[in-house]
């Protein structure tokens, strides 16, 4: 009953979101950013709590983890979400809007890159030739093996909730099954202390990693495999040897939103940052070590025009 | 089986394992064979399970409620609508005190509306200058307990406020004093209504061995669920993490009122309500009061996972310092949980040892002179934020609040720290990790993973038939079945690899320096301290430095299980030790023994019940940890929990996995718990 | 022994234990029969006691451990549930009482001391006493003050803001006394009051429990495993052995006369000049029998005065307490008492 009922209010919404008139009044209550644990994340969403502000928009942060917020917004403790990683994010994102309660909500600019790669000094130490192409890694798997590796070169990816098998299954469709293996991290914070300690030691290194980030700035290069075309990966019939593709970032929001905030959501909706905008609000924390909130305020004060043209 | 248990333990166990062995060797590994592996006859239940969840919560019953927000009739769960009423006075206590603490305007909100707020720009409660609220503590700690107290309770908060971590402390300060409070009234009514009913007590005990056990990952999805997201939830799974050991506590307090004790309340004329309140509670306070302390410390220990759950505060920030890798920045947070636990923990103490002065005949000012000097400060504060305005200009008023991270900092210092060790340990522990990796690890993974199912029965159950009868073999078994049948065998048994390992390293570092530190008074404070101070200290601070000197492997895994689990195997042996009676340790001085035989003949043997309590606990702690090390890299159950906080049947999924682990700990908890006890009633030890 | 209504009264009281007690009960329609019952595993605490204790009277429960003297007492306090018979608390039917009822009796009837102290741990020698006073909803002030005073009749003055785990034993049962006097009771329970205290401390705490005894003439029911004790504080003594009342009488009867063997046991090592007074061992004074000058009251004890008889050639007079002769006493059986051979027994 009630799914039915919420698919009726998803389809209600939708349509709202097109014909709502601009002049409808906002609900006075709080908007409910999710904030998560990187730094892009926190500063984007002070950065939209900004926006919002200066609407006359209430707005409220709400600490979450990145995968159970999908549920929260479902159920409307979390208003919207404004980084849905492909890759990372889209079974999550997929499964919550299946069960109704969740809308897309539009894509950033940005186009995302999430792919296996290696830090910039892997390739000007020349710690492999021939990289990024991924053939060279046929020639040194000695270069990324780990005491547990058991010999083989280690791929270090992301925890497996992001993407399955993805991996295990490229490695073998790749012929590179016996001389590489795949090492699941249980946290992005592993793959970054993995890093840190890799740089330390000028060590090789194969982890799962994405851009937009703050990597970008250290020179963080991904590796170049088969390019990605429609149904070659495994669950599509192909082998699953190819690359990933360039991945979207979503935005999601509950699915009263553009009724209780309709001035809001259409902002919300038309809000698109690009890759480089993404990286100037995380350099700001990251690099110049400002905090999340002060990142936000000055990013917002910079770019005015850019994020003004979201509310008109 | 007579002539079995004529044997000697020793005897026994040889035998079991022997035929333990036999079996690991002659069963074949093969698919189809239920001698190696059984059918995993139970892997609908998590769908099953999430089935059922979601029905009652979004099915169940549904009743008409009016959304003000979308000027609309909708369906709503009954269920649902009471978790979100309950949510709802939680959130509304956690925001009050905040709100008291750090300013806001939704108390305002919570009796007017947010169109009042929005109108009316002068509705904003404004904050406590944190000068006040330092001061105001500072008298508290007076007048509960004198100079000390204060001094201690100052130094703290100072510290926390000069160090930048205000707003966030008062942000966890603010949801643990309403997450403690509800744990201790429900541990204490759940204990009383234990104590009245045995068969509540019966169906009570068992649902707290699991709620103690349950991987703190697994239930926050369900909580989610219930009672949404945001402080209130961090609440609520801190209060069902938090009242298990209130109950428990209370519940053997009560049990230990000496009966004469009760009967002097009836013949005092007591109703039933007086003498649950005036006579059996207050008699049974040194085990509420260690309630207490335990829910304080595990309030102030779920900081940070409860911030995966909306929870705002310190947690939060550590979490996020941790993903930038700024260890110097994560230890002065996890530093400051550490204070506001031992804070916490010395007022309520103290409150509750406090003594009324009866003869005393105070005017009006002796009567209120705390509340007067509160206010004092109160006034003082208020100017002095108010000249800050004029002293700080436009910049920060240090004089009122202190944002986040704008204070002084340390972080510098303990940088350098991780960097130098890194830089400096580096290499010698990736030799011994490779080394460990191939010669011991690896190989042992190895070996659990090839045991056949028939022989991890025959081992625990065996266990389970020599410790406690057939009784344990049977408790034992069911757990192990439960396992079994479903399809996480073999992550079981990776998990039951990691906890072994761990386990056993712990206990031995942990004993031989419990041993070594009872033989003097003042090594034996110092080590409990310690424990204290780990125990509260979040865990997750030290899993960075651990993986950037081990990598990200089981080893990173298995040291941050051994630091943690370390601790009671080390509390316990003290504990152990130093509590062995006084006049058999005379005896034995007596009987000409020197300082070595007396240990190892007298004081290990007496202690060993004890020391066994605390194996137990390092069992218990073990598996937490390995759960947390999900975050470094494992393949166990742990790794699986945490999926399943994207997976589609995430609470059905969670909350399984959740109860195969809780019912590892059960298992060792069961044998662990009957041998002490026939050992102790051996030794006469009560 | 007195024309007033007794103050506790107990017709054919039981307490049975057991599983099948309440069955059959049933079964009998409440009829007892002792044997039956025992054969299903039923165990007697209290086995058909009927005695009266009368104001002011002091009637002291004498067994050893497991004899059903805790039990009685507990019944009578209706801390335990009779399982039969009947109990009147100055003449009302104690069993009938509503819970009600009950809070009341004992909030201002009612007063109890226990063997191990039962004080409670968080609340100080004068919060302790002062409890039963709160408890009845009396005001702070007017509790504390009352407390107060009790403090001075137990002889703790100073000890007022001692918590019990700072107490003697000995000082720990004067606040037991202290606050099962606070309410100022009618009928005063003690529960082996004494027994856990060294010897020396247990003669002193008797000689001030007969003080306070002789100064506030309550009415109580005290209960013991020494038989001295009981000689030195009884009106009058009941011994028990397995639930049932062997004999009830007055010290000197019960010396003079065990009912049963089992009773002889404990009578027979008892020194009886310290039990015994004139009035048990006088003679009738023959018609012209020369007496001695010297008088004793028949109220004296044996002890006291056997010197000053044996020290006279001829029998001494022993009066009452007008002065009138009521008998005499000579040499000889006061010898016979003095060192065994008694001929009355």
């Amino acid at each position: 009953m009630v799914k039915k009922s919420l698919k009726l209010g998803v389809a209600l919404a939708a349509s709202i979101a097109f014909t709502a008139p601009v002049f409808a009044k906002d609900s006075s209550k709080p908007i409910k950013i999710p904030t998560h644990n990187w730094s892009s994340q926190v500063v984007m969403a002070y950065v939209i709590g900004g926006i919002f502000e200066s609407m006359g928009n209430n707005v409220e942060y709400v600490s979450s983890d990145s995968q159970a917020v999908y549920e929260a917004i479902r159920n409307g403790d979390v208003t919207l979400s404004h980084e849905v990683w492909q890759s990372t994010f889209g079974a999550s994102f997929y499964n919550a809007m299946a069960k109704g309660g969740v809308i897309d909500a539009g894509t950033h600019e940005a186009a995302t890159l999430e792919e296996m790669g290696v830090p910039g000094y892997v390739i000007e130490n020349n710690l492999c030739p021939g990289l990024p192409n991924w053939e060279a890694l046929k020639n040194c798997p000695e270069v990324f093996a780990t005491p547990d590796s058991g010999g083989k070169g280690r791929w270090l990816e992301g925890p497996q909730s992001w993407h399955g098998d993805l991996m295990p299954v490229r490695l073998e469709a790749l012929g590179l099954g016996d001389k590489y293996t795949v090492k699941f991290a249980g946290s992005a914070d592993a793959i970054w202390a993995e890093l840190a300690s890799a740089k330390k030691e000028n060590r090789g290194i194969i982890t799962f990693n994405w851009s937009p980030n703050f990597t970008d700035a250290d020179g963080f290069v991904f590796l170049e495999f088969p390019e990605f075309k429609p149904g070659c990966r495994k669950a599509d019939g192909g082998d699953g040897s190819c690359g990933s593709p360039k991945g979207w970032l979503k935005k999601a929001a509950n699915y009263q939103f553009p009724k209780t905030h309709p001035a809001a959501y259409t902002a919300f909706s038309k809000l698109s940052f690009s890759t480089k905008q993404i990286g100037q609000m995380a350099a700001l924390v990251d690099v110049d070590k400002l905090s999340h909130q002060d990142a936000a305020k000055k990013w917002l004060a910079d770019n005015e025009a850019v994020w003004k043209a979201f509310v008109e | 089986m007579v002539e079995l248990s004529k044997l000697s333990r020793p005897l026994q166990f040889a035998l079991l394992v022997g035929i333990f062995l036999v079996l690991c060797f002659t069963i074949p590994a093969s698919d189809g064979n239920y001698l190696w592996r059984l059918p995993s006859l139970i892997a609908g239940w998590p769908a099953a399970l999430n089935g059922s969840v979601e029905y009652m919560m979004f099915e169940w019953f549904p009743i008409e409620t009016y959304n003000p927000d979308i000027e609309d009739y909708e369906e709503s769960a009954f269920l649902k609508e009471i978790t979100r009423s309950f949510s709802g006075f939680i959130l509304f206590g956690i925001q009050f005190i905040r709100e008291l603490l750090l300013g806001g305007v939704k108390t305002i909100v919570a009796f007017t509306s947010w169109d009042f707020v929005s109108e009316n720009e002068w509705a904003v409660w404004p904050a406590l200058p944190w000068t006040v609220v330092v001061a105001g503590s500072m008298v508290l700690g007076y007048a509960l307990n004198g100079k000390g107290l204060a001094i201690f309770v100052g130094a703290a908060l100072a510290y926390i406020g000069i160090f930048g971590q205000w707003v966030p402390a008062m942000e966890t300060l603010s949801f643990v004093l309403i997450a403690a409070p509800v744990s201790v009234l429900l541990g204490v009514a759940f204990g009383i209504w234990a104590y009245k009913s045995k068969t509540t007590e019966a169906v009570l005990m068992p649902l707290l061995n699991v709620a103690q056990t349950m991987p703190h990952f697994s239930y926050l999805v369900p909580v989610t669920v219930f009672f949404g997201l945001g402080d209130h939830a961090g609440a609520i799974a801190t209060i069902i993490f938090a009242t298990p050991p209130m109950v428990r506590l209370t519940l053997l307090g009560l049990k230990g009122v000496s009966p004469e004790v009760q009967e002097a309340g009836v013949m005092n004329g007591c109703n039933k309500f007086q003498l649950l309140f005036k006579v059996m509670l207050p008699s049974a306070r040194q085990n509420i009061l260690v309630g207490v302390n335990q829910v304080i410390m595990q309030c102030l220990a779920m900081a940070v996972i409860a911030s995966l759950i909306g929870a705002k505060g310190l947690g939060f920030n550590l979490l996020l310092a941790l993903n930038q890798l700024r260890v110097g920045q994560a230890l002065e947070l996890g530093i400051c949980i550490v204070l506001i636990a031992i804070t916490l923990d010395k007022l309520s103490l103290s409150w509750a040892n406090k003594q009324i002065d009866y003869f005393a005949d105070h005017g009006f000012v002796e009567r209120h002179k705390y509340s007067l000097i509160v206010l004092g400060f109160l006034g003082v504060g208020i100017v002095l934020a108010y000249l800050g305005t004029f002293i700080f200009g436009d910049k920060i008023n240090y004089f009122y609040l202190i944002p986040h991270n704008k204070g002084i900092t340390t972080e510098w210092f303990w940088q350098a720290g991780v960097d130098w060790m890194v830089d400096t340990w580096q290499p010698p522990i990736k030799l011994f990790t490779a080394w460990l990796f191939v010669n011991f690890l690896t190989p042992m993974k190895n070996a659990y993973l090839a045991m056949p199912v028939l022989a991890t029965f025959v081992l625990f159950m065996g266990i389970g038939y020599i410790v406690g009868g057939i009784r344990s073999a049977l408790t034992v078994g069911a757990f192990t079945l439960f396992l079994a049948l479903t399809e996480w065998w073999d992550r079981a048994l990776i998990t039951l690899y990691m906890a072994t390992v761990g386990v056993v390293i712990s206990v031995i570092i942990g004993t031989s320096m419990g041993v070594l530190c009872a033989q003097n008074e003042r090594a034996t404070n110092v080590a409990l301290r310690i424990c204290d101070t780990l125990q509260t200290f979040p865990s997750f601070i030290y899993l960075i430095p651990v993986m950037m000197l081990f990598g990200v492997n089981d080893s990173a895994v298995l040291i941050a299980v051994i630091i943690y689990a370390t601790i009671p195997a080390l509390r316990y042996t003290v504990e152990g030790l130093i509590n062995v009676p006084q006049a058999l340790q005379d005896a034995g001085s007596m009987s000409g023994v020197n300082r070595t035989q007396r240990l190892l003949n007298i004081e290990i043997p007496l202690a060993i019940p004890h020391m066994m309590l605390g194996i137990n606990q390092t069992v218990i702690f073990a598996l937490f940890m390995v759960m947390i090390g999900a975050l470094i890299a494992t393949d166990d159950l742990g790794q699986l929990i945490l999926k399943s906080l994207s997976d589609q049947n995430g609470i059905g999924n969670g909350l399984m996995l959740g109860l195969c682990v809780a019912f590892i700990g059960l298992a060792v908890d069961h044998i662990i718990q009957t041998w002490a006890k026939d050992r102790r009633a051996a030794l006469g030890l009560g | 022994m007195n024309d007033q209504s007794p103050v506790i009264k107990c017709e054919s009281v039981y307490k049975i234990f057991g599983e099948a007690t309440a069955k059959l009960l049933q079964e009998s329609n409440g009829a007892i029969d002792v044997e039956k019952f025992k054969a299903e595993g039923c165990i007697f605490g209290v086995n058909s006691a009927s005695f009266e204790v009368h104001k002011g009277e002091m009637l002291v429960v004498m067994g050893l451990s497991g004899s059903g003297k805790s039990t009685l007492l507990r019944c009578i306090s209706k801390l335990t549930d009779t399982t039969a018979g009947k109990i009147f608390i100055d003449g009302e039917d104690l069993l009938a009482m509503k819970p009600k009822e009950l809070i009341e009796l004992r909030r201002n009837k009612m007063g109890m001391v226990f063997q191990s102290f039962a004080l409670l741990p968080h609340k100080t020698v004068l919060e302790n006493i002062a409890f039963p006073l709160q408890v009845k909803g009396q005001s702070t002030k007017e509790s504390v003050e009352r407390a107060a005073a009790m403090i001075d009749l137990v002889d703790l003055s100073g000890r007022e803001n001692y918590y019990p785990r700072q107490l003697s034993g000995g000082q720990q049962q004067r606040v037991g006394i202290a606050r099962s006097l606070a309410v100022e009771p009618d009928i005063w329970f003690l529960d082996e009051p004494f027994s856990a205290l060294d010897p020396l401390i247990r003669r002193e705490m008797q000689d001030e429990f007969l003080r306070l005894q002789a100064m506030l003439q309550k009415t109580i029911l005290f209960v013991t495993h020494d038989f001295d004790e009981a000689l030195r504080l009884a009106d009058r003594i009941a011994i028990m052995k397995d639930g049932v009342i062997e004999q009830i009488d007055t010290p000197a009867n019960i010396v003079l006369n065990p009912a049963t063997e089992y009773v002889a046991k404990f009578t027979n090592d008892v020194p009886r000049e310290k039990v015994l007074s004139c009035v048990n061992l006088m003679e009738k004074a023959g018609k012209g029998v020369k007496v001695s000058s010297v008088r004793v009251s028949k109220d004296a004890i044996i002890e006291t005065v056997a010197e000053a008889i044996l020290n006279e050639t001829k029998p001494v007079p022993v009066v009452d307490e007008n002065d009138k002769m009521v008998g005499v006493l000579n040499h000889k059986s006061i010898i016979h008492t003095l060192f065994g051979k008694d001929e009355s027994a």
